[in-house]
């Protein structure tokens, strides 16, 4: 940066300042690195590596700022491990988007570091507020139990403590013997110790080895003693729910797994639960619980991902047996669809676990979601095998309308077990999330575990509910309509599908979004609908009421945006542009994931449910106070003039301002990087040459001669430079003024040696053409008096890698003349797809993540027209002619897309 | 690949290096482990690894010492810090000192590959 000081304050002032600036430009161009072929080449490489380590590095980054913002949304519970983890994990992938840049730039932007520091420093601190619990009361009862008691109980008891203590439900009496508690025992006598020993070089392939070591263990956890004091607590516990009861107290023993990700639902019920225990034997069956956490398919499951056996505790729920006279389970929705108006209630008499194991024949109903809760469908007697049970349609609505409180209070669809005694009083037993599709649940490519993990409740319910073939929620849709619940019947469904990136409901006039000129026109209050989220359409969403794309996944950027500003959205939704027109009124449903037409009050109503699960826990605090510092995005528009480190508040701007300066340095490694003149070769065309080539890598065929000075199109393997040089050579060049005859060269030539063409010629005189070529690669800078244009493409193998650019500047016309032309062009581009942004006579244009097919396409129409908008700027008098020519370059290009591509 | 990838896995899980250590092989890499630093260490010294996964928990040394001695002597070398205890502060740092990458347990196997993939890649190519 100049300063003031830097002007001497002589008379003649401004003659030196205008020296100085000019040597100081003729300097900054005398030192630029001039680079043999060889540096060349890896000065390209380390550039490119740098680049696609960035690129990583913002997925990652991005996914797991998704993350953490679905836990505080999504109903479940989490640990300040989970935090702490995502928080770590997050800021390691920024430093590295920060460290590459900084390479890519050649030590520019080291001025992050500032903001990078500053953020960290402030999250260090909040998530320093809360250090685990480590030592607690080995016993809590289930009076103390709720959500924010995970870290001592495990989630399934922490829910039921909820479920209890905040909603006031009837849940068993008991206690929880805590995590405290189970480290207490493991730890004693040297207990874990033997247990790693037994565990130290397990061959997991070999499955009975497995079995024998893990039954062994068991064993040995099984045969251990207690601590007097744990013993003790435990048993006086026991006898404090003894008292209150009649008969010979009986007691279930649940087991509730902490440090696992339990949301995990292909892990759940995994361990050990003992119903119907006596005293004499809650002792045994507690030890017998924590050594369940040694079962096979548990170390497997632990092992394959880095688990740490200390850090998993067992918690136990020890819990008054329900006398159950009819029990089962209850799912607040259908399984396979989010948005059944309806609950699903399987029932069996006697405990609930004949219809948890699957091993006693059930009844199922479908009961409304709506008071009164009518049953909706009840399996008739021939279906069954047994006579029909007494559930009366008061139970069956009682069931209901705990399924829906139960699923408001969490957040989420529920899966719950229940039971109701002989004296008809209904006890929640469990209450969790219903199973998550495939997708969202932790994954597992072992072949292991494929078949040593047993499948779980929630799948083969779901399917069995299928398979006994229901009819579909259109069918009973009216009826639950009646009560003013879900969807009227047939509305017209537009689209269905994509995936939720932001839940809720939207509704409004539907505005498809395809240039930068579309989005000045964006009017407040209607529907976004695009193909890619590019980060960009960011600014709309303060005026968008829902968002529908054809592409894109949960974890981009524009998906987080939406979910700050609590607009609804689905990505992924094929087809959105060709099925949807502009203006028409519809109705978004991101949650259900579809698109109707018109406008659906019933959904509309449906307020999307803020879960409040973990509101006001230490740990929900701590997370929604980080996210303070992660998530929200203030850069949004990379031509602000905030749009810099120092505008960089939160680590989601970090990526942001990384990313799009990550992609403007590797578009401009050629402006940037001189190069030693034997390295170009130049083209051999049937023309006065002006285009060199320098092969950056494999971009030459290996049968070309190094030392030639000269090279053709047919030694060219560059993919991107071929498609360029087919648009450029398509069409002869057929506007004003006038040429002879000569080919396309000549052309060129001409327009560079006439003065009356280009008032700038003079210094054009020495300038040539460069295309800095590998195989994927290509970056072309021409350069004619005062024009500038490049172009770069890369088609790599990951379509995150791929993009193509084009920037334009200058002119030699007055101002107005240059704008018509830069519109022409941006009116064009954005009609091939290209994303556009222009001030005043500069342009610059994108396309990213788009397969190498389609981007050769669009490098023939940057080819066409770096050749045929090169003087139109003089003769560019009004818009007429400029619609002229809009009309006439059009044609060309679709003649030039029929030709090379048969099937466009 | 030509020649199977080689990873040195140092951890002192035994459980879940050996176990990481199986599926690697089953994937086509070539993996030894190491339960302690001096043992990686004498490991690495012998030439073999190609890309190291270093826990920072370790029984006879701070993995932190060890990775900056990796770092000290074999520069080139890329090296992936693994642990089960998420701090932002030992991330940066092990980040700061040379490491690769910087891997949380729990993890899966494809996060690691892909991480283990990149790492070496990218010591392969010139750096400014």
């Amino acid at each position: 940066m100049l300063k003031g000081n830097d002007f001497p304050e002589q008379p003649n002032a401004g003659d030196q300042n205008m020296t100085f600036f000019l040597d100081r430009l003729t300097s900054l161009f005398r030192t630029k690195p001039r680079l043999k072929p060889a540096e060349l080449q890896a000065a390209f490489r380390a550039h490119y590596k740098d680049f696609r380590a960035l690129l990583t590095a913002n997925n990652n980054a991005l996914e797991l700022m998704a993350e953490m913002e679905q836990a505080l949304t999504a109903g479940r519970s989490f640990g300040m491990a989970f935090v702490r983890g995502n928080c770590t994990a997050l800021s390691v992938n920024i430093y590295k988007m920060i460290h590459h840049l900084t390479r890519l730039a050649d030590g520019r932007y080291t001025e992050l570091d500032q903001p990078f520091r500053a953020i960290t420093k402030q999250l260090e601190q909040v998530i320093a507020l809360r250090s685990p619990s480590a030592e607690g009361a080995l016993i809590l009862t289930m009076a103390e139990v709720d959500a924010s008691a995970v870290d001592q109980v495990g989630e399934k008891m922490a829910n039921l403590g909820e479920v209890r203590n905040r909603l006031g439900l009837r849940t068993p009496d008991g206690f929880v013997i805590t995590a405290t508690a189970s480290r207490h025992f493991v730890e004693a006598d040297a207990l874990q110790v033997e247990i790693n020993r037994r565990l130290k070089g397990l061959d997991l392939d070999n499955l009975e080895e497995l079995y024998t070591v893990s039954a062994g263990i068991q064993n040995l956890i099984s045969n251990a003693p207690l601590s007097p004091e744990l013993e003790e607590a435990i048993l006086a516990h026991h006898q404090q729910l003894a008292t209150d009861s009649e008969d010979e107290l009986l007691v279930a023993l649940r087991s509730s797994a902490l440090g696992e990700d339990s949301s995990n639902v292909s892990f759940a019920g995994q361990y050990r639960t003992q119903l119907n225990v006596s005293r004499e034997f809650v002792v045994q069956t507690y030890r017998e619980i924590v050594a369940s956490k040694y079962k096979s398919q548990a170390i497997v499951y632990r092992q394959q991902r880095g688990y740490r056996n200390l850090d998993v505790h067992m918690c136990v729920g020890c819990l008054r047996m329900v006398d159950g006279a009819i029990s089962g389970v209850l799912y607040s929705r259908a399984p396979d669809d989010p948005r059944s108006p309806y609950v699903i209630i399987q029932a069996a008499p006697g405990l609930a676990a004949t219809v948890v194991d699957g091993s006693g024949a059930t009844e199922q109903f479908r009961v409304s979601r709506t008071p009164p809760h009518p049953i909706l469908h009840r399996q008739s007697a021939e279906e069954l095998s047994h006579s029909p049970l007494a559930l009366t349609e008061l139970q069956a609505a009682e069931l209901a309308a705990t399924g829906v409180r139960l699923e408001e209070h969490f957040g989420t669809p529920q899966d719950i077990e229940w039971s109701i005694d002989r004296c008809g009083l209904l006890y929640i037993l469990q209450s969790r999330p219903l199973g998550r599709p495939a997708s969202e649940g932790g994954q597992d490519n072992s072949s292991i575990s494929s078949h040593t993990v047993p499948q779980i409740r929630v799948s083969i319910v779901g399917r069995s509910v299928r398979q006994r073939g229901l009819p579909a929620m259109q069918q009973v849709c009216g009826q639950a309509d009646d009560k003013g619940d879900a969807v009227p019947c047939d509305p017209l469904t537009l689209l269905s599908g994509g995936v939720c990136a932001s839940q809720g409901v939207g509704c409004g006039p539907v505005f498809m979004v395809r240039s930068n000129l579309d989005l000045l026109r964006f009017p407040k209050g209607a529907v976004l609908v695009i193909e890619t989220p590019y980060p960009d359409w960011a600014s709309l969403l303060n005026r968008a009421v829902a968002v529908v794309s054809e592409t894109g996944q949960p974890a981009a950027h524009l998906a987080t945006v939406a979910r700050e500003f609590g607009v609804p959205a689905i990505f992924g939704m094929k087809q959105a542009l060709a099925t949807l027109e502009n203006n028409s009124l519809v109705t978004v449903d991101a949650t259900g994931g579809k698109v109707y037409a018109g406008r659906i009050e019933s959904l509309l109503a449906l307020a999307p449910p803020k879960p409040n699960l973990m509101a006001g826990s230490p740990v929900y605090k701590v997370l929604t106070q980080a996210l303070a510092h992660i998530t929200p995005l203030n850069l949004t528009d990379p031509a602000s003039p905030f749009f810099r480190p120092d505008g960089c508040k939160t680590l989601h701007d970090l990526t942001r301002f990384c990313h799009e300066k990550a992609v403007v340095e590797m578009f401009t490694f050629g402006e940037r990087y001189g190069f030693d003149d034997k390295a170009a070769k130049q083209l051999v065309v049937d023309a006065p040459s002006q285009w060199w080539v320098i092969d950056l890598d494999d971009g030459f065929t290996p049968d070309f001669d190094p030392e030639s000075r000269y090279i053709d199109l047919n030694h060219i393997t560059s993919a991107p430079m071929q498609a360029i040089w087919q648009g450029m050579t398509a069409f002869p060049w057929a506007g004003p003024p006038p040429v002879s005859l000569g080919g396309f060269g000549s052309i060129i030539f001409q327009s560079t040696r006439n003065p009356n063409l280009d008032p700038a010629v003079r210094s054009a005189m020495a300038a040539k053409n460069y295309f800095l070529i590998s195989k994927n690669f290509c970056n072309l800078s021409v350069r004619l008096g005062y024009h500038f244009a490049l172009v770069e493409a890369n088609l790599g193998k990951y379509l995150t890698e791929n993009y193509v650019s084009f920037q334009f500047k200058g002119g030699a016309a007055d101002q107005d003349r240059r704008l018509l032309r830069i519109q022409l062009i941006s009116e064009i581009l954005s009609e091939f797809g290209f994303r556009v942004e222009q001030k005043v006579d500069a342009m610059t244009a994108r396309i990213e993540k788009k397969p190498g097919t389609y981007l050769l396409e669009r490098l023939k129409v940057l080819g066409y027209l770096l050749i045929h908008t090169r003087q139109i700027d003089m003769i560019m008098a009004d818009q007429d002619m400029a619609a002229s020519y809009h009309q006439k370059i059009m044609a060309d290009l679709r003649t030039l897309m029929d030709k090379t591509t048969p099937e466009a | 690949m030509d020649q199977p990838l080689k990873i040195l896995l140092i951890d002192d899980e035994i459980d879940f290096v050996e176990t990481t250590a199986k599926r690697l092989i089953r994937r086509g890499y070539s993996a030894k482990t190491a339960l302690t630093c001096a043992e990686g260490l004498e490991t690495i010294a012998s030439g073999w690894p190609e890309v190291v996964v270093l826990d920072v928990m370790l029984p006879d040394r701070d993995g932190m010492d060890c990775l900056r001695e990796i770092k000290e002597k074999w520069p080139t070398l890329p090296v992936i810090l693994l642990t089960g205890h998420a701090s932002m502060e030992a991330g940066l740092h092990g980040l700061e000192s040379g490491a690769s990458d910087y891997c949380l347990k729990p993890i899966d196997l494809e996060t690691l590959v892909e991480m283990i993939a990149i790492a070496h890649r990218e010591s392969r190519l010139p750096g400014i």
